[in-house]
């Protein structure tokens, strides 16, 4: 065991860091001309624009430890948007499952940020329970085309979306996880609906889509007809270790520190108060231990491939440290987290309270906290299950 | 000892009751919200109709003479359905403010029409400095022959937009925190030098940041004597607490009770979200929760009527327990209800801001945990 970081390592880390500040956006510039720069050039080092991508399809073949520096560089610095999509969720499953043709023909546009994607998964009577979605794919008799009508909710971004990937249900006899069929198709035509619906924070990021008779090419079908759950299921995990935030939290961490010590008391500030403070200490240790359970976890895949038993538990422990960062953001605006229509009081007191309102959704979406920890009952600690 | 209800106290929970269910659908609720002033003034004609707007003055004064438990009543009901008419700021805190401190001329030209619904008031107390502390106030009154001049800026003050008076704590001797030396005025809100910077609040209520440049006001607007206001600042805090406390009371249990429907009708995994045991328990705290802040409610309210002199320390408990199980139970209720308790088509959501603003109103809950603890 050790924790040092290697000559090489620490060559990474400097080049990381020259990549960063040499690219970063100067303000007042035309940002969307700087994103594209800026992925081109992440392109240019060898795969810097894609890092999870595995080296044979175009990533940069980078070690845990590399991914671990990378990360903490990223907390620190500003990086172009990028929806996770495309790059992150979409691209995994097609050099899984996709044919050569889907993977060339999609791919490239995936890597250069030049078309949107959305996941249509949850419906309204699928949440937690995915394995139960209703949305119907029927193939011709031709066996050429597929008619897809159903409803998806909570899809993130779908008002932006170029294409959808999305689980249909293409056979009710059998196990309901055996008749999930993974299709791909463009959302800006005509039998798909997309309505806004507005979250607790005011912000319009999810949506409802509905889509009637809406055909979709047999060549859009990812892999075998009746296996997209089993597809679908691999990027689930991959997704929700992906949702623990570390990085972010380390930031938003350091930020309420430095928020809570603009709020004055006394001679002091927020952050002399004993109890503010023995809160933002407990958020810090779990934070500490939650950094190396990554870490334990990444050297663990490395070594034989397979996630230890600890990853289970980072989507768990990480949305619940993001949720007590947001909630003591609110804490420390104080009366003025109430504000709403302008900021008043401290600066951050508005932001503060639509991000705690939002970040209450953490533990309900990639698979409620309550899901995660039957399936780690079941799949970790090996207990039967049961009584519900 | 005895939890009745007399005949009148019951009456008046019954009618509190049918006006929240006759008029406060949550789509009536956003209805109103939406739109400035942010009240229903057809609804505050009808709470003014229906003798509510005097419950707690005295006799004398035009009132009905109630208590705390009245307004206990009152507001639990008023917390069922959100209810957003300005009744705390205009007869708990500048009602209070008045009925306490003003001189019997003042109190005759205003209060008839505060009870009768004509006049509404504001209480301005908070300064960004201050935080949660009643008596760090750095607004100042000089004394200038028969006037008072104010300068200084209150914050976040409720229904300030559409008051036609504010009560307003300044300092007139003293240092930035010593309960020393604090005077209640009541100013106009249309008087020279008050600038008021208006806007809504998360939970669609609405209040304001109160300028005063240069404000004068008479000898005969100061509410009690001059200097020793902070007596009068802290009996209103401690009422709007208990008011609070009564509303946020009313809103748990329409969470929990949400959320108790909710789960037995939605299906997930073959099964009613209910038959899960690990959301039974959750529904079970839930409930304790709300049971354990309905006792110290309780509690609070009636040492708080019979003035015994624990009443202060068992109001901050109460603060300190609201703040605590109210977003323990409104989060909770969110993350029951799964997505849907994220979007504002649910009720669910709009009870969980109300509860947060709740806590941050008059001190949260580690304030009144440390004033408890002190």
């Amino acid at each position: 065991m050790d924790i040092e970081l290697s000559a090489d390592d620490l060559a990474f880390r400097t080049d990381v860091r020259a990549f960063f500040s040499s690219n970063a956006y100067k303000p007042g510039t035309d940002y969307m001309a700087w994103r594209s720069e800026w992925f081109a050039k992440a392109a240019a080092k060898g795969g810097w624009d894609v890092p999870k991508w595995p080296k044979a399809f175009g990533g940069p073949g980078w070690s845990p430890t590399q991914h671990y520096i990378w990360e903490q560089e990223t907390a620190t610095a500003t990086l172009p948007f990028d929806m996770p999509f495309g790059v992150g969720m979409l691209a995994p499953i097609l050099m899984g499952y996709g044919s050569k043709e889907q993977q060339e023909r999609f791919m490239p546009d995936i890597r250069a940020r030049k078309v949107n994607w959305c996941q249509g998964y949850s419906e309204p009577g699928a949440g937690s329970d995915l394995a139960s979605l209703k949305t119907k794919a029927e193939l011709s008799a031709d066996g050429k085309t597929y008619t897809v009508n159903g409803t998806k909710i909570w899809t993130t971004a779908a008002h932006m979306a170029d294409w959808i990937f999305c689980l249909t249900r293409t056979a009710d006899t059998g196990k309901r996880q055996e008749g999930i069929t993974f299709l791909l198709f463009p959302m800006k035509q005509p039998g798909i609906e997309v309505k806004p619906i507005i979250t607790l924070g005011g912000s319009h990021t999810v949506n409802m889509v509905h889509i009637t008779d809406v055909k979709v090419p047999v060549e859009n079908r990812i892999g075998e007809e009746g296996q997209g759950w089993t597809y679908a299921k691999g990027l689930l995990q991959h997704e929700r270790t992906g949702l623990a935030g570390i990085s972010r939290s380390l930031v938003a961490l350091e930020k309420l520190k430095e928020q809570a010590g603009s709020v004055k008391r006394g001679n002091g500030s927020l952050m002399d108060d004993p109890a503010f403070r023995a809160k933002v200490a407990a958020l810090e240790v779990d934070l500490m231990a939650l950094e190396f359970t990554e870490l334990r976890s990444l050297a663990a895949a490395s070594a034989g491939g397979a996630l230890g038993p600890e990853s289970s538990i980072m989507k768990l422990k990480g949305t619940e440290i993001q949720q007590r960062i947001a909630k003591l953001t609110v804490e420390a605006g104080g009366i003025y987290a109430a504000g709403w229509g302008h900021p008043v009081g401290p600066k951050f007191a508005r932001n503060g309270m639509a991000g705690y309102l939002s970040s209450r959704a953490y533990t309900i979406y990639g698979g409620a906290s309550e899901v995660q920890k039957d399936v780690i009952a079941k799949n970790v600690l090996g207990i039967k299950s049961g009584r519900k | 000892m005895n939890f009745d209800l007399s005949s009148e106290q019951q009456l008046l929970q019954d009618s509190v009751q049918r006006f929240v269910k006759d008029n406060y659908s949550l789509e009536a609720r956003i209805a109103i919200t939406d739109v400035e002033p942010g009240f229903n003034k057809a609804h505050w004609k009808t709470i003014a109709e229906l003798g509510w707007l005097g419950l707690p003055f005295a006799e004398a004064d035009g009132g009905f003479g109630g208590g705390p438990i009245e307004t206990m009543l009152l507001m639990e009901a008023f917390g069922k359905g959100l209810v957003v008419e300005p009744y705390l700021a205009s007869v708990v805190l500048g009602g209070g403010a008045m009925r306490r401190g003003a001189p019997k001329a003042l109190k005759d030209a205003i209060l008839p029409g505060v009870i009768d619904g004509t006049r509404q008031l504001a209480f301005g107390y908070a300064e960004e400095q201050a935080r949660f502390d009643l008596e760090d106030v750095v607004t100042s009154a000089r004394a200038d022959g028969a006037e008072f001049v104010l300068n200084g800026t209150k914050s976040v003050v409720q229904n300030a937009a559409s008051a036609d008076h504010i009560v307003v704590s300044a300092r007139t001797s003293g240092g930035q925190a010593d309960r020393d030396g604090i005077s209640l005025f009541l100013i106009d809100a249309k008087a020279d030098g008050v600038e008021r910077d208006n806007y809504p609040t998360v939970d669609g209520l609405r209040a304001s940041e109160v300028k005063l440049t240069n404000v004068r006001v008479g000898r005969d607007r100061l509410l009690g004597e001059v200097g020793k206001g902070f007596a009068i600042l802290q009996a209103v805090a401690n009422d709007a607490i208990l008011a609070l406390s009564a509303e946020a009371v009313g809103a748990m249990e329409i969470l929990y009770k949400d959320t108790v429907e909710y789960t037995q009708q939605r299906q997930q995994f073959g099964h009613a979200l209910a038959e899960f045991q690990v959301l039974q328990h959750r529904m079970v705290e839930m409930f304790m929760e709300y049971e354990q802040c309905k006792s110290l409610l309780f509690r609070a309210t009636l040492e708080s009527a019979q003035g015994t002199t624990t009443a202060q320390r068992t109001i901050h408990a109460l603060k300190h327990l609201i703040g605590k199980a109210g977003i323990f139970i409104a989060e909770n209720a969110v993350q029951l209800h799964g997505g849907m308790g994220m979007t504002e088509e649910l009720r669910i959501g709009h009870y969980f801001k109300r509860m947060l603003v709740i806590d941050a109103q008059f001190g949260n809950a580690d304030h009144h945990l440390q004033q408890f603890a002190a």
